[in-house]
């Protein structure tokens, strides 16, 4: 009888379509599986066909599909009480073991057939030819079974048999449907346990127990060993197909055969009574008018409205979703805003942006099944009969439940809104700020869930089936991410536009907001016209066929309907050209391979102009007006060039920056230049003087920029120059020479269009390069001078010293001018600010008082007094220990969060809103941050600005190893042993972790390119040591010395050689003061990639 | 009064069945018939009315308005009670006429308010009206099947199939009902229960295999077989040979032996006795097995 049972299930099962779709989706999935689950990911030489990968992908999958398992799953007992046919089969022979145990394991069959989809989809994907030959291994069939056989089937088990008792059990196909959706709450349950081995434990797809398994594996490793059933993965899956088995064990027992019989009626009255059936004739039926006007359609839309939005929260399973979503929102609320490990303040833009990227998966949920629900909900009762009969008008069937599910949204949001603003009390923050909370979720949230809704019961209207349906809209989502992906991203044709960017407490949502909400507007026309033709074409009546509905659109119309809907279309046609000319008319729209394209033609027409002779800027003087508010500036002024090689130069290459709605002019060179305008196309201007340029010779270059953007543009947005908090340096002026960042980066692309490979810093023997201290670099040392003009509200600061401001035409001016010569890296920044001053004088008695500022957002003074606490403690350390400190003021200036660093310039430090203004710093527990980042980005000024690095491999060892051994000494100084070691442990993680990714051989430390984690958390952690076992005072003393010889102003080896320093003559000072028994370390330490010793 | 015309009306699914074949009729106020085995095209043919599927060819008209091409014109004045339907489980009988009666275009709270109270008078399941529908009996279910139908004053009432499931009072006081409401209203049930029309009707057509085989008076039909039925008990094998003499038009079992009913003009031999004509035999005579 088993047997006849299983048969019967399998042979079903596979006469149903659905079964076929589900493998298809899985198969074709599977294709793209690796490339979809590791997108972004970085698995640094790990290949993308070795087994850990594989392994993952696959589970992946299975969690993502887990769906389809419950759809498949959950269905066996279900459909029979569907179909009302429980009493017979009950009624025979059958026992219930055979019964249960008989359609479990047939529609398991069923089950593994459809996820083997997986494992052949992920076979044919191997031989797909986008992968790179040097990413692949070669093909091992056993690298996709052993992993399919481990890895999924127990999942699978364990899916089935939870799926199959709750249908059993529950008899809701509702419940079928969301539960796929509990398992995946498990799984990012899971992910907020701390302890690493119990999450691996517990994880339901074995992705961590996967990560926690291969852990000490070496790439190597990664690439040969497969998976094997030990360990992590053992246990994780014992522990996961015993539950299973548990559960099909309860489901068992607690399953009643005789359901059916027992099925308690509450039927007590039958509502009826004899004696009243003679009354009833004489009941007359009183009279009532109806109208069939507009007003009766309105009315009835705002009941029907009412009726559905009550209907859906009289769902379990919506409060089933809810509380899910409840549950993982709390786990992920824990923290917010991590820098460097330490939480902001409970903010409200963090608690906003926290709440929406968990609720979001949420809403998607609820999105896809009740637009389903609600379409099919007459259908599912067999109400539809009586439904489809009566007079309400087709718009109003479905307007009127798009706005229930709508106003569903509109509960949700406010309840999160509620439970951020609770979340707030609970840390004691009271600055609510309700509008931030509204434009977050009001603005953000509330436009993508209306257009996707529109989108999806456009499917479940043209459908037969919900499943169908449901299948459609997913297929539309993954069309519309992979138009993205491929590279068609206009707003224009992909649906719903872009996100909003992003929220700064500064400057609000700037210039975002503008085109955010027309392309909205756009689609959401273009979602009222799909509305309407839902409801045109939706099924009522009997007649199934969408061809038949099609035709008989012409009959249901209704002039109003035909009207609106022409008007409609008038209006999403209008506003689309509008925007279109917007974005592609008046500002330049580039496709990716147009962006591709130009960089490479740049690099092969101009490559050779790179290092050709030209004269150094020595004199910089701008007058510069800023107009914040239309997000725009203008600049009038000069540079001087000087000859300062030994030979004539009679051209000067100028770069003008590659942007949209510059224009450079009137470019005037002394004696006067004949313009080669060859190279337009790259801004690229070639001026033959018409006096050749002697050596040791000066010219002055006298130019206007302007920049007055148009319009508004789909993507790319400016953010540096904006309505408060404009931050651009002066790679945003005119540059001399060919300019190497707008090369093209990408190594493949490179290959693929015949270019060399581009190094990320030259070799540290590059003549070239030894000459520069930054690519492109021409100048070696500036004096500045600037006037800026800015809005009346705003303060405007730059390098040195503020000679005057005054207010005119109401706007304010600031005048500054460099005392000495600096490098040539100069900040423009303007904002409204509050300030924070102060005073801080060298212990030498003859040096100037230096001023001390921090300019912020009004808000944000939290930290203050701890950056400002840094900036002495700093000044006191670095003046003391390497060289005086070389200006008269130091300033601070924060920055909208567009950007998460802050940066070092002669005498100001532009910091961003994200990295530190707002950090709530628990003395007790965390680091402070902000004190050490402070302490960092002064240290630049003495590296970096004092004596500047070769542009060569080693550079970052100089400027930012030596930065954060000076920030570390700062902070050795100020706290406890134990804070010190809490920093260097969390160091150490950043490093280790950032090992895992990397996708090159580590370099050491003396030739480090571009790895930060190599530079920042392995470089802190070799000075520490090294002072530690070399002596502070020892070490500081080589960094004295290195100084000295090496400044750019008058550091005699600098002036010796000509060139910058490297990291070999940093490491002569080290060896000078490092005892001989201790000369080894600086090998181990600096020059080789051994490992560490403990601290 | 309007009439509702039906003319030529056939369909055909995509399976190839033929549900309609050419089908035409007149309707005016009053009981209207419906008469016909299962599966012969009577669902097909109500749903049609009913504006819940398209007919291949052919036209109904309910005085002026064509039901094919301005169904929801037709939607206004039509009740509608299907062979089979379902409820919103979780919501009293009060709230879901309630619901109907916005969808049906009532708007007027109060009017709505007192109409549904008083249609539950008449369906008689006032007492019943908070509770949830989701515990309601058969009958009680169809009585508000025939209250939602009739909350638009309908000009046209389609009620398929209604009795079945009802025991014989439930029944019995429906057709009480049906027939104070086809005073004025066009009222067309569709059976396969032959008292039903007897005692409700007073126009009636057989429906059989998409064909309206019969149409007319239901006593008029029955009086023009008086004096030409006649039955017989006979042994079971002598069936096959009655069946090739005589025109049999029913056959049932009687004390567990066959009786035979035939249809002859003049009376026959060997034990035949006359029998009073009824409906059934109008029926069985009409349709062939």
């Amino acid at each position: 009888m088993l047997l006849e049972i299983i048969k019967f299930e399998v042979f079903y099962r596979l006469k149903r379509p659905e079964t076929y779709l589900f493998f298809g989706v899985l198969f074709l999935f599977s294709i793209v599986g690796v490339d979809f689950v590791f997108q972004g990911v970085e698995i640094g030489m790990v290949q993308k066909n070795a087994p850990l990968v594989i392994a993952k992908t696959m589970g992946a999958i299975t969690g993502i599909f887990m769906i389809m398992a419950s759809m498949i799953m959950g269905v066996p007992i279900l459909r029979d009480f569907q179909h009302q046919t429980e009493p017979l089969l009950f009624s025979t022979t059958l026992t219930k073991r055979d019964y249960i145990f008989g359609r479990f394991l047939g529609s398991f069959m069923i089950l593994l057939f459809v996820f083997s989809g997986v494992l052949f989809g992920m076979i044919l994907g191997s031989q797909m030819p986008w992968h790179k030959a040097n990413e692949m291994q070669v093909f091992k069939i056993v690298s996709y079974t052993k992993p399919f056989a481990i890895i999924v089937l127990p999942s699978l088990f364990f899916g089935a048999c939870l799926f199959f008792v709750t249908g059993m059990l529950s008899k809701k196909l509702l419940v079928v449907y969301t539960q796929g959706i509990v398992l995946f709450v498990v799984f990012m349950t899971t992910k907020a346990i701390k302890n690493e081995y119990i999450q691996a434990i517990l994880d339901p797809f074995s992705l961590t127990t996967l990560t926690k398994f291969t852990e000490n594996w070496s790439v190597f490793e990664k690439n040969t060993f497969q998976i094997s059933m030990a360990n992590e993965v053992l246990y994780n899956k014992l522990f996961w197909i015993l539950l299973g088995l548990i559960v099909l064990f309860i489901g068992y027992k607690k399953f009643s055969f005789n359901t059916y019989f027992k099925k308690s009626k509450s039927t007590k009255n039958d509502g009826s009574n004899l004696n009243t059936v003679s009354i009833v004739d004489k009941i007359t039926i009183p009279r009532f008018s109806i109208d069939y006007n507009f007003k009766t359609q309105i009315i009835q839309f705002f009941e029907l409205s009412k009726f559905y939005t009550k209907q859906l929260l009289k769902e379990n399973s919506f409060w089933g979703i809810v509380i899910c979503g409840i549950i993982i929102i709390i786990i992920n609320f824990v923290n917010l805003g991590t820098v460097y490990g330490v939480d902001s303040y409970p903010e409200t833009y963090f608690i906003v942006g926290e709440l929406q990227e968990t609720s979001f998966y949420f809403f998607i949920i609820i999105l896809i099944f009740y637009s389903g629900e609600l379409i099919w909900k007459e259908q599912n009762l067999k109400f539809n009969l009586i439904y489809d009969a009566t007079s309400i008008s087709d718009f109003n069937r479905i307007v009127s439940k798009f706005i229930a599910l709508n106003l569903i949204y509109i509960v949700l949001l406010f309840s999160l809104i509620l439970s951020g603003i609770l979340f707030q009390i609970t840390c004691g923050y009271y600055h609510f700020e309700i509008s931030v909370y509204f434009s977050g979720f009001f603005l953000e949230i509330f436009p993508f869930l209306i257009l996707y809704t529109f989108v999806a019961f456009f499917f479940q209207s043209i459908s037969n089936h919900k499943f169908i349906g449901v299948l459609f809209f997913i297929l539309f989502f993954i069309v519309d991410v992979g138009l993205e992906v491929v590279g068609f991203k206009h707003s224009f044709y992909n649906f719903g536009g872009k996100s909003l960017d992003t929220y700064s407490e500064m400057n609000g949502y700037g210039h975002f907001l503008k085109p955010y909400l027309f392309i909205k507007i756009y689609w959401f026309l273009f979602g009222l016209i799909l509305l309407i033709i839902s409801s045109l074409l939706s099924l009522r009546g009997t007649e199934n066929s969408l061809l038949k509905r099609i035709k008989s659109i012409k009959k249901s119309i209704s002039k109003p309907v035909k009207i609106s809907l022409i008007s409609l279309v008038f209006l999403f046609l209008s506003l689309g050209i509008f925007i279109f000319y917007n974005t592609n008319i008046i500002n330049e729209y580039w496709t990716k391979n147009e962006q591709i394209a130009y960089r490479v033609s740049y690099e092969k027409t101009l490559k050779i102009f790179e290092y050709i002779n030209q004269p150094k800027i020595i004199d910089v003087n701008l007058n510069l007006d800023l107009f914040p508010s239309k997000r725009a500036y203008k600049v009038d002024g000069f540079y001087i060039l000087k000859n300062t090689s030994d030979s004539i130069i009679n051209e000067i290459h100028l770069q003008q920056k590659i942007a949209s709605h510059i224009k450079l002019e009137k470019v005037t060179f002394e004696n006067g230049a004949i313009k080669n305008d060859n190279y337009k196309k790259f801004h690229y201007t070639i001026y033959q003087l018409n006096k050749n340029l002697q050596p040791g010779d000066s010219i002055k270059m006298s130019f206007i920029q302007s920049y007055f953007p148009k319009g508004f543009e789909d993507e790319n947005f400016n953010t540096v120059i904006v309505n408060n908090g404009t931050f651009f340096n002066n790679q945003e002026f005119p540059t001399l020479g060919y300019n190497k960042k707008y090369e093209l980066k990408d190594k493949d692309e490179r290959i693929k269009y015949n270019l060399q490979p581009r190094l990320n810093k030259a070799n540290i023997t590059d003549k070239n390069e030894l000459l520069n201290a930054r690519s492109g670099g021409d100048a070696n040392g500036i004096n500045l001078e600037m006037i800026i003009g800015t809005s009346s509200n705003q303060t405007a600061i730059t390098s040195g010293n503020l000679l005057r401001k005054w207010s005119a035409n109401n706007r304010n001016y600031f005048h500054y001018k460099t005392l000495k010569p600096i490098i040539n890296f100069y900040a423009i920044v303007s904002g409204k600010y509050q300030f924070k001053k102060d005073i801080w004088q060298s212990k030498k008695d003859l040096s100037k008082p230096v001023s001390l500022a921090i300019y912020h957002h009004p808000k944000h003074n939290y930290n203050t007094d701890r950056m400002l606490k840094s900036m002495k403690t700093s000044l006191d350390y670095f003046s003391k220990n390497f060289s005086e400190y070389q200006y008269q003021q130091l300033e601070i200036m924060e920055f909208p969060r567009y950007a998460d660093f802050a940066q070092s310039f002669p005498n100001a430090i532009p910091f961003s809103e994200s990295m530190g203004f707002v950090l709530d710093i628990d003395d007790e527990k965390d680091v402070d941050m902000v004190f050490y980042i402070t302490a960092h980005e002064i240290a630049h000024q003495w590296f970096g600005m004092q004596v500047e690095a070769a542009n060569v491999q080693g550079k970052n060892f100089i400027l930012e190893t030596l930065a954060q051994y000076a920030a570390l000494m700062v902070f050795k100084n100020t706290y406890s042993e134990k804070k010190v070691k809490q920093f260097l442990d969390f160091q150490k993680e950043l490093y280790l972790k950032n090992v895992k990714k990397s996708k090159t051989v580590e370099p050491t430390l003396a030739l480090v390119e571009n790895q930060d984690n190599v530079y920042y958390n392995k470089g802190v952690l070799a000075m520490y040591i090294f002072q530690q076992k070399v002596g502070e005072k020892k070490v500081n003393l080589a960094l004295q010395n290195f100084l000295k010889d090496w400044n750019s102003i008058d550091g005699i080896k600098k002036q010796q050689t000509k060139r910058y320093a490297t990291s070999s003559d940093l490491l002569e000072y080290f060896r000078a003061v490092t005892p001989k028994e201790a000369q080894p370390l600086i090998k181990t330490f600096f020059e080789s990639n051994e490992e560490l010793p403990e601290f | 009064m309007d009439k509702l015309i039906i003319s030529n009306l056939s369909k055909t699914y995509d399976n190839g069945i033929k549900a309609l074949q050419n089908v035409s009729l007149e309707i005016s106020t009053g009981m209207f018939g419906l008469l016909g085995p299962n599966g012969a095209g009577k669902s097909t043919l109500m749903r049609t009315l009913a504006t819940l599927q398209d007919a291949d060819e052919g036209s109904i008209k309910l005085g002026n308005v064509d039901v094919t091409n301005q169904k929801n014109e037709i939607r206004k004045v039509l009740g509608y009670l299907p062979q089979q339907f379902g409820v919103y489980p979780k919501i009293s009988a009060e709230m879901l006429l309630n619901h109907l009666a916005v969808l049906k275009g009532i708007v007027n709270k109060k009017e709505r308010k007192n109409l549904i109270e008083s249609l539950l008078h008449k369906v008689n399941l006032y007492n019943a009206r908070k509770q949830n529908l989701g515990g309601f009996s058969g009958g009680m279910k169809q009585r508000f099947g025939i209250a939602q139908a009739l909350l638009n004053n309908p000009k046209l009432l389609i009620v398929d199939e209604p009795t079945a499931g009802l025991d014989p009072k439930e029944r019995n006081r429906f057709y009480n009902l049906l027939s104070e409401i086809g005073e004025n209203t066009i009222v067309i049930l569709s059976t396969h229960i032959v008292d039903d029309v007897k005692e409700l009707c007073t126009n009636m057509a057989i429906i059989d295999k998409g064909i309206v085989v019969l149409k007319g008076n239901p006593l008029e039909l029955i009086n023009n077989l008086e004096g030409k039925i006649y039955k017989k008990t006979i042994q079971k094998e002598e069936l096959e040979q009655y069946q090739k003499e005589y025109t049999i038009i029913n056959q049932k079992l009687f004390l567990g032996k066959p009786m035979i009913h035939i249809l002859s003009k003049k009376k026959p031999e060997n034990g035949f006795i006359s029998m009073k004509s009824g409906l059934e035999s109008v029926y069985f005579s009409k349709i062939k097995n």
